[in-house]
């Protein structure tokens, strides 16, 4: 009798090696999750997003604003008057991307980097944050109206602070510090160095449709500027290489300095402009 | 001498357990949807724990969705957040039982065998049943690869009109799984 019992106490032991295999290699631990797909475009619509360039891949972002809406068939909506960014965008890593633009809006060249410095985890570390560094040379501004301009008045920087955060699987939010400096402003009165907080999000509305949005908050913007604060709303839609954005804003312009120094639009009186941003990965 | 009986089946049970596993952290699970002429939509992941049961065959293997690597990252992006939703299903795994498996016929030279069992990806559990595989040993390492195909649509992943022409809906899966003595 007792010896069945002793067997009756080695059962657990038995057992204990057919247990199930998958739970014994299932232990919860994932590693450091970092949250993917905060933005799927590198613009929110005019503000850089968190996203970057994957190390050794190259992207070209092609850029359209057409001209204002308010003028109708008259120029077609806007068609006539429209300009174009073309922009090469290379990650030398995946936190570090070199990038090179012509818009022909003031024909301005840009140069930038844009690297991150942290990802936001999953139970940990609640922001992605990534720098944004660039600098523009004004080509526009010919001669004949500004008989005295030299170069350096050409010149302009940007530096630029992305705060972003994915809410949950749909909202991403984002904010952007900036700081910016035009050798030459228009408006004398205007300060060169001019301070905004950019300000955007995107919200999914399906798998492959997103509405994205975001302001610019001017700070020291001169009393007696024409210039508005900008304001973009569009949706996104991405078709596997592709992410296309298509948006109505009322800055024409596309380089950071002057979306937030000079947008004329106004969203009151319907002067506002239709764009898109292609991109495509190579 | 009932002790001795005791102590003596303590011990080999306790063996049982420590020498009857082989395990791996470093296997290989790699999956293709390409279309020719398109894109190459091919994926691996070489972090994947597997464990073999030497007694009796069973054998399972875990694979975290987001450690599937793909060329481009953009792509990646893609299957995690609009295919695999790895988000909200972070693991896959398969659980089930090698036929006729015994320790002591594997050789150096691989031989067929036929594995059934589960496979859970993307919220769906689905059963395979007979699949082939190749198993060696070589030393202490047991080698396991094989392939198989399945539909997408099994596991609820549903590829949009836009980009149907360029993913193909019968995906191959291929494992490839080095086994150390436990």
């Amino acid at each position: 009798m007792k010896r069945v019992l002793l067997v009756f106490f080695l059962i657990p032991f038995f057992s204990l090696s057919q247990e199930d295999l998958l739970a014994e290699i299932d232990n919860d631990s994932t590693g450091i999750q970092y949250e993917s797909a905060t933005f799927k475009g590198l613009k929110i619509v005019n503000f850089e997003s968190t996203k970057l360039v994957a190390n050794n891949e190259f992207t070209l972002v092609v850029s359209h604003r057409f001209g204002s809406l308010k003028n109708g068939v008259d120029t077609f909506f806007g068609l006539d008057d429209a300009v174009t960014r073309i922009n090469f965008i290379f990650g030398i890593t995946d936190g570090l991307n070199i990038s090179v633009s012509r818009s022909s809006f003031m024909k301005i060249y840009e140069g930038s980097l844009k690297y991150r410095l942290f990802k936001q985890e999953k139970n940990g570390f609640p922001f992605t944050i990534v720098g944004y560094n660039s600098m523009l040379i004004n080509t526009a501004l010919p001669k004949t109206n500004y008989p005295l301009i030299e170069f350096k008045h050409r010149v302009g920087y940007t530096s630029q602070i992305l705060i972003a955060r994915k809410l949950n699987t749909s909202l991403s939010v984002e904010l952007a510090p900036t700081v910016f400096h035009d050798n030459f402003v228009v408006l004398d009165e205007q300060d060169n160095t001019q301070y905004a907080l950019g300000i955007g999000g995107r919200y999914k509305l399906s798998k492959r449709w997103s509405l994205n949005a975001d302001y610019g908050w001017h700070f020291n913007r001169a009393d007696n500027s024409p210039f508005k604060n900008p304001l973009s709303i569009g949706v996104d839609l991405e078709t596997g290489g592709h992410v296309f954005q298509m948006h109505f804003t009322n800055a024409q312009g596309m380089n950071t300095n002057t979306f937030l120094g000079q947008t004329s639009g106004d969203w009151g009186d319907g002067d506002i402009y239709f764009g898109f941003n292609l991109s495509r990965r190579f | 001498m009932k002790h001795l009986i005791c102590i003596a089946l303590l011990c080999l049970s306790t063996t049982m357990f420590a020498q009857s596993k082989y395990l791996t952290k470093t296997g290989t699970v790699g999956f293709e949807a390409s279309v020719p002429s398109f894109e190459e939509v091919k994926a691996t992941n070489s972090a994947v724990t597997a464990v073999i049961n030497t007694d009796n065959g069973e054998f399972a293997a875990l694979v975290l969705v987001k450690g599937f690597r793909f060329k481009n990252a953009l792509m990646e992006e893609h299957f995690n957040e609009n295919y695999a939703e790895s988000d909200t299903y972070p693991k896959a795994s398969f659980k089930g039982k090698i036929k006729d498996f015994e320790l002591s016929k594997l050789t150096n030279q691989s031989q067929n065998f036929k594995i059934s069992g589960a496979l859970t990806f993307h919220g769906k559990t689905n059963q395979f049943n007979d699949l082939d595989v190749k198993i060696s040993k070589d030393n202490e390492i047991i080698n396991i690869s094989g392939n198989f195909k399945t539909l997408a649509s099994n596991f609820d992943i549903k590829i949009p009109k836009i980009v149907r022409n360029k993913i193909a809906e019968d995906v191959l899966v291929t494992f490839n799984f080095k086994l150390i003595k436990k």
